[in-house]
């Protein structure tokens, strides 16, 4: 059912008087040209900064094979231990390279969360994973075998006479870790593990990157005492854990300090949806954009040791913030119980699910479920001429309509269209409409008038929303105009 | 976009490469260390990927004073030239000769060094003149291992020591 009437209000939260949910009075609206010239500027703008930094990681890997370029004898490489040898000291070389590429790519560094966000920062992480493995492995498996064909010994026996050599035994301990690491986030093993585990395993991989520190600088002919290579490598190193140690825990440290988040009530809001209201200081200054999300701790005895990746779903006020949860997991279930007073620690604000990222005329924002949240920070946040925004908002039923009363309000304020989808998703075939209006032929382009000049937000389930994704791809909306929260990732 | 980021990928890399290579190959042929100027005979070092192959005392192997042609004279006033005892490492024998003057080590030369493959030829010539320059600083045995050269120092020390010994210094 598509109708274009405010949804039926089904939960009713009355908003707190100092609490965000009052839309903004319209600002000086900036005109119609001015503001589509300003977003193709900083959309063209953050597209070359994004290729600048894929081209940074290429050449860094170059680099790391150019220290044993220029390192002697790398040019007169001969016989099969040589081969084997020097081909695995550029094996360990890159491999180690993309390790702390891949260290600051989780590290949360503001400037990749603006550019491709935080999401897509842990996508490429991911995909580093297994790669990075395999290098390591032919690292330790070349250089045992190149050692081993120059001694006239076997791999047994070279492994037994490497693990004696000076550093070598933390270099295997590393290597280990690395594999242990890369194995517990294979998606098959990380499904039968608990966040809570398969995490205190992750965090393995900095002591892996540590110990495996010492065998390259003693061992290694690359890295000469005193050479300028050296001095590179261990700059890499800093820079790399530097970044993690500033911003997943100095700057979280600091954010929670100044602004002492703490809960002020938890409103239930739906069967397993709570509303959890914040009071702090300065919350406007924690730079909160509509549409972006925290990883929120509660210090109390049966939450603190869990953080959980949450949407604002308000703007935060200078002294009040709120986010809305559904309890997906044991650790958010316990959330609802949390009594007022508890103290908030906060990592964040993250993402790329804002106004920041638009870069045409309309806006088309397509929620479901939980994922109505960042949606509705979103539509508070942004200054939108009549007509220029349309909502989606779609429920499986009557009880997932979750603060669909309040996005009806902010977008009745603005101008903004609304339809509602309630109903099951379509049986006869995958699709992210019901079924009775995928035989009525309800597509994106039905929905939004303006899809192929709107920037479409999507935010839902996963299998849900990467349908979506798929229609307005056919559509023919183009991808960097496709924004995508991944919740729960 | 992505096809200009991989593009400007590949090239950053290609560029740095080559400058790698270049950078590379310019260090290959000024790499080898300064040799000696004793006036022994087998100064020859390393660093041309041929070291310790021309060495006349190749072979002995803790002989003492094979190829000694100084006066070991009681105290420190010893003269002449000193040839440690040959130390075998993993990755080759390590020899060492010195020069001494009046009790003082003037030179340090390496007859041998680890040359088992490429890589062993190339560790020893980057370490030899950094291994020789602190010996002759340190007038003793008592010198820092080279990093990436862990066997080629622990061999040049033992030598270097049995040499000194021999020079009773």
């Amino acid at each position: 059912m598509i109708d274009t009437a405010r949804p039926a209000p089904r939960t009713a939260p009355v908003p707190r008087s100092s609490h965000p949910s009052t839309p903004h009075p319209p600002a000086v609206v900036e005109p119609w040209d001015v503001a589509a010239r300003r977003r193709r500027r900083s959309g063209r703008r953050r597209l070359a900064m994004a290729d600048l930094l894929v081209v940074a990681t290429w050449a860094s890997a170059a680099v790391a094979v150019a220290l044993w370029l220029v390192s002697p004898g790398s040019h007169t490489v001969t016989g099969v231990s040589g081969v084997l040898t020097d081909a695995g000291i550029v094996a360990g070389l890159v491999a180690t390279d993309l390790v702390l590429v891949m260290l600051v790519l989780a590290a949360r560094v503001p400037l990749l969360d603006r550019v491709v966000g935080q999401d897509r920062a842990i996508a490429v992480h991911r995909s580093l994973g297994k790669p990075v493995l395999f290098l390591l492995l032919g690292h330790g498996a070349l250089l045992t075998l190149g050692y081993a064909a120059a001694d006239g010994s076997g791999p047994v026996a070279e492994t037994i006479a490497l693990f004696s050599s000076p550093d070598m035994p933390l270099a295997y301990l590393g290597l280990g870790l690395f594999v242990l690491v890369v194995v517990s986030s294979l998606v098959a093993v990380r499904r039968r593990l608990p966040y809570e585990v398969w995490h205190g395993i992750h965090l393995l991989s900095y002591a892996a990157v540590l110990v495996a520190l010492p065998h390259m600088l003693s061992a290694g002919s690359v890295l000469a005492h005193g050479s300028w290579q050296r001095a590179y490598w261990i700059a890499l190193y800093v820079l790399s854990l530097g970044l993690i140690a500033v911003y997943r825990f100095v700057v979280p440290v600091v954010v929670s300090l100044r602004h002492r988040i703490r809960v002020v009530g938890v409103e239930p809001i739906a069967p397993g949806v709570v509303s959890i209201h914040l009071a702090g200081r300065d919350l406007d200054r924690l730079g909160a954009r509509g549409g972006q999300y925290g990883v929120w701790r509660f210090w109390t005895g049966a939450t603190w040791w869990h953080a959980h990746p949450v949407s604002f779903s308000a703007v935060p006020t200078v002294d009040r913030a709120r986010i809305t949860v559904r309890d997906l997991g044991a650790g958010s279930a316990r959330l609802g119980r949390i009594r007022p007073g508890a103290a908030v620690s906060l990592e964040g604000p993250y993402g790329l699910f804002t106004t920041h990222a638009r870069t045409a005329p309309y806006l088309a924002l397509v929620a479901s479920g939980i994922g109505i949240t960042p949606v509705r920070a979103l539509l508070e946040d942004t200054d939108l001429r009549p007509g220029e925004a349309t909502v989606l908002l779609r429920g499986t039923d009557d009880r997932q309509q979750y603060l669909w009363r309040e996005t009806a309000a902010l977008a009745d304020a603005s101008g903004s269209a609304v339809c509602a989808m309630v109903g099951p998703r379509a049986r006869s075939r995958p699709s992210w409409v019901t079924e009775e209006d995928l035989r009525r032929g309800v597509t994106l382009g039905s929905v939004f008038p303006h899809l192929l000049e709107s920037d479409l937000y999507v935010c839902g389930p996963q299998s849900w929303a990467d349908l979506v994704v798929q229609d307005a791809r056919r559509a023919g909306v183009p991808a960097h105009r496709i924004h995508h929260e991944r919740f729960g990732a | 976009m992505r096809a200009r980021a991989v593009l400007g990928g590949v090239l950053s890399s290609v560029a740095v490469l080559v400058i790698g290579w270049q950078v590379g190959g310019q260090t290959a042929t000024t790499a080898s260390p300064p040799t000696s100027t004793s006036d022994t005979s087998g100064s020859g070092t390393s660093g041309s990927g041929t070291s310790g192959t021309d060495a006349s005392g190749s072979g002995t192997s803790g002989s003492g004073t094979s190829g000694t042609s100084g006066s070991a004279a009681s105290g420190s006033t010893a003269s002449g030239t000193f040839l440690g005892a040959v130390a075998q490492t993993r990755y080759g024998p390590v020899q060492v000769r010195i020069v001494v003057s009046d009790g003082t080590i003037t030179d340090v030369t390496a007859p041998q060094l680890t040359d088992a493959d490429g890589r062993s030829v190339a560790i020893s010539a980057q370490a030899a003149p950094v291994l020789r320059q602190e010996a002759l600083q340190a007038q003793s045995a008592q010198i820092q291992a080279v990093s990436g050269a862990t066997f080629t120092s622990e061999g040049y020390t033992t030598s270097l020591q049995s040499a000194i010994d021999q020079a009773g210094l």
